[in-house]
């Protein structure tokens, strides 16, 4: 697995295995927590089997970030457009959570592949909400038109207490990832991964892949930026969207890969630290292998010389 | 506080056939998947002088060689498919056996499955009560190293089965847990939550040594099964079909007069042909169980009875808790999951008890008599996954992120904090 999937893999098979056992009532009451502090929970009831009550939780955003009504600009839009009939938002949400929605399962389409399709679209919830604000922006970019914000710093949240920053212009989006790690060994491995990747983006056959950059200090782009977005101990990252990046399709996944790039990278670090971990575990088996074939001579010398002393012991013993 | 506290834990069992993982709090673990590998390993073994080239191989491939891996069912599924993949078991007999694919698997369970960011959460994992200190100072290493978790608790899962019943009935932590897993069968008395470590008995049987009695069963009668498919097919019989009689002779003599109603048939498609076939379940589905009871019948080395080894057990055990375990006797592992597996288990062992106080009133000529010993065998409905459950309770509860050992102790003391554990305490 390079990149992480969109889709919760456990909210899909709770989906899949409710709508396969539509009419038999079971209890379900689950709440999980995946990367950057989002939060699921799901419910259903033993009355109301085909009614599927889905209540997610957003990382707390920074200070310089704006959620209106608990949400992300533009969420509830985003929600109503790639859901229609078959969700309907609960107000006030349930305690604790940002959101609460009621899927009607026996509204689903009947056929096998566009119910798939949709139940996918619903495990990827996370996608849809955190990443509205950014829909929003790219799709400006995308159909040119010029806001009237144009060069304003935005601020988007994707970690409890930390945001992305996006400059919109006209023909391209700048995005900025302050990237921060806690343990020393993941910084030092994340600033070399982040160095690595610049490189890797000026390979051949990527001449038409957003150009990003590394730096250990803020890029010019963040200079209206609050002070405390501007401490980052692995760097930040640039970004600069084209508009030939978010033609039709391709927004989806471009969205999804720039709402979670602090969790690919962190998911990189450790995969390499697991490599590193395999390499050292082989080397020291190795070493291990030398140590064990200089062994059984040391051994058999020292059986020698007992044995010869023995013998030696037992004639005396005779000449005596 | 610590804010890894505040979110729930995650609890992951790894058993040598199927691994349970899931978050703390819930009733049933998010996902069971068969403990396996599937690495391809066509870029990892070449030399090291080429590694340029190798590297560019895999760009141009457009894979990560050491990313390049599936665990469980999609595991089973690419190594079916293709031949690149290579499928290994990381847990044998219920201990680590190959730590780089232990690794792995764990690295796909927490990004791929539970997709959690390990820092976020405190981790509690399973051994069984033979596990060496060694190996779990290893599990502590890939954990605190790898993957940077802030607190990590290495449960016994005997005792963790036996803390699943707690919340159905009253709050029991004396008893004789027998853990039946694919790989492993232990029988493991615990008095107050304390494991008597000198009166563990293994049994070398477990559910792998059912599907391959089940396979020799089939293979000798002749059934129509590919044989590169066979032990799958004899997995799912014994998962599906088998259970536990009360009587072998009856048992046959019922299958013979009506086969009808008791022959079961399995309906397949040939792997590599993709042609359909079909054959019959007959008398392995009661002779598959019977291995535990009348072992004899599967292999010469091994002949004593499951019954025989939890009351030598309970009788090695110090004399005031031997009726205590006799009365609280756990079942645990998917291969306790058979039809009336209990029942027979608590009616051989009542046998076994009740001979021996006759014999014992005999001897002392009738004067004496003795309270009758109750014996119990306890079933419940989530038996198959009774270890994680038991997690998932411990786990949220408040105590448990006290009782963990914290990344700052590990990098304060090193792996060497794993070794003694809660429960275990004094004995190393």
């Amino acid at each position: 697995m390079i990149l992480l999937q969109s889709h919760s893999r456990f909210l899909l098979q709770t989906l899949l295995n409710r709508v396969h056992n539509l009419e038999k009532a079971v209890e379900v009451d689950y709440n999980w927590v995946e990367f950057d502090d989002v939060r699921y929970h799901v419910q259903v009831s033993m009355k109301n089997p085909h009614l599927f009550l889905l209540s997610v939780s957003l990382p707390i955003p920074s200070a310089d970030t704006v959620f209106c009504g608990g949400l992300p600009s533009g969420a509830i839009e985003a929600i109503k457009a790639a859901y229609g009939i078959l969700v309907q938002i609960l107000d006030p949400p349930r305690d604790g959570f940002n959101l609460t929605l009621k899927l009607n399962l026996s509204k689903l389409p009947l056929d096998e592949d566009n119910r798939h399709t949709i139940l996918v679209k619903v495990a990827s919830i996370r996608e849809v909400v955190l990443g509205a604000p950014l829909r929003g922006i790219l799709k400006q970019l995308g159909s040119r038109v010029v806001a009237s914000d144009v060069n304003k710093l935005v601020a988007l949240v994707h970690r409890p207490k930390e945001s992305f920053f996006l400059v919109p212009q006209a023909e391209k989006v700048t995005v900025v990832f302050p990237m921060r790690f806690k343990d020393s060994i993941d910084i030092a491995l994340a600033t070399s991964f982040l160095q690595e990747f610049v490189e890797a983006r000026r390979t051949a056959g990527l001449n038409n892949a957003p150009p990003c950059s590394w730096s250990l200090s803020p890029p010019q782009e963040l200079k209206g930026a609050p002070s405390d977005a501007l401490s980052a101990n692995a760097g930040f990252v640039t970004f600069v969207i084209f508009t030939r990046h978010v033609e039709g399709k391709r927004v989806d996944r471009v969205i999804w890969s720039l709402s979670t790039f602090h969790a690919y990278v962190s998911y990189h670090v450790k995969c390499s630290e697991g490599f590193m971990h395999t390499r050292m575990r082989r080397r020291v088996e190795s070493l291990i292998q030398a140590l064990d074939r200089a062994k059984p001579d040391a051994i058999e010398t020292r059986r020698k010389t007992h044995s010869r002393s023995f013998k030696r012991l037992v004639g005396d013993g005779n000449a005596g | 506080m610590d804010p890894a506290a505040s979110r729930p834990a995650v609890v992951i069992d790894n058993g040598t056939g199927y691994t349970k993982m899931g978050f703390a709090g819930n009733v049933e673990p998010c996902f069971i998947v068969p403990s396996v590998v599937a690495v391809n390993e066509s870029f990892l073994n070449q030399s090291r002088n080429s590694s340029k080239a190798n590297w560019l191989a895999q760009h141009n491939a457009g894979v990560m060689a050491d990313l390049d891996f599936f665990i469980g069912d999609e595991a089973l599924a690419k190594s079916r498919s293709s031949s690149t993949y290579n499928l290994s078991y990381p847990i044998r007999n219920g201990q680590v056996y190959n730590w780089d694919a232990m690794e792995r698997f764990w690295q796909q369970c927490i990004f791929n499955y539970l997709r959690c960011d390990p820092e976020d959460h405190y981790f509690l994992l399973t051994e069984s009560p033979l596990t060496a200190p060694e190996s779990r100072e290893y599990t502590g290493e890939i954990m605190f190293e790898t993957f940077n978790v802030p607190g990590l608790y290495i449960a016994v899962n005997s005792v963790l089965a036996l803390a699943a019943g707690y919340t159905t009935s009253k709050c029991e932590m004396t008893g004789v847990v027998v853990d039946v897993g694919d790989g492993a069968t232990h029988v493991v008395p615990v008095a107050d939550g304390y494991v008597i470590g000198s009166s563990i008995k293994s049994v070398p049987i477990a559910g792998k040594d059912v599907t391959l009695f089940v396979q020799q069963l089939m293979k000798e009668r002749g059934e129509n099964v590919p044989p590169e498919d066979s032990f799958e097919v004899a997995r799912k019989v014994k998962e599906m079909y088998c259970y536990t009689c009360s009587d072998i002779v009856k048992e046959f003599n019922k299958h013979d007069k009506e086969p009808g109603k008791y022959l079961k048939h399995w309906k397949g498609i040939k792997p590599k042909t993709g042609a359909p076939y079909s054959c019959d379940i007959g008398y392995e589905r009661f002779l598959g169980p019977e291995v535990f009871f009348n072992p004899e019948i599967y292999s010469s080395e091994f002949t004593t009875p499951l019954p025989a080894v939890i009351d030598r057990c309970i009788q090695s055990a110090p004399i005031d808790t031997r009726r205590a375990l006799y009365k609280n006797i756990v079942l645990s592992g998917g291969s306790t999951m058979f039809k009336d597996f209990h029942r027979r288990l608590q009616r051989d062992l009542k046998k076994i008890v009740d001979a021996r106080i006759l014999a014992s009133e005999a001897r002392l000529g009738g004067e004496i008599k003795s309270h009758p010993v109750e014996v119990n065998v306890v079933s419940h409905p989530i038996q198959r996954f009774a270890v994680w459950f038991g997690g998932s309770v411990l786990a949220s509860t408040p105590e448990f992120f006290a009782a963990c050992h914290t990344k700052a102790e590990y990098e304060e003391y090193g792996a060497s904090i794993c070794r003694t554990n809660p429960v275990f305490k004094g004995m190393y």
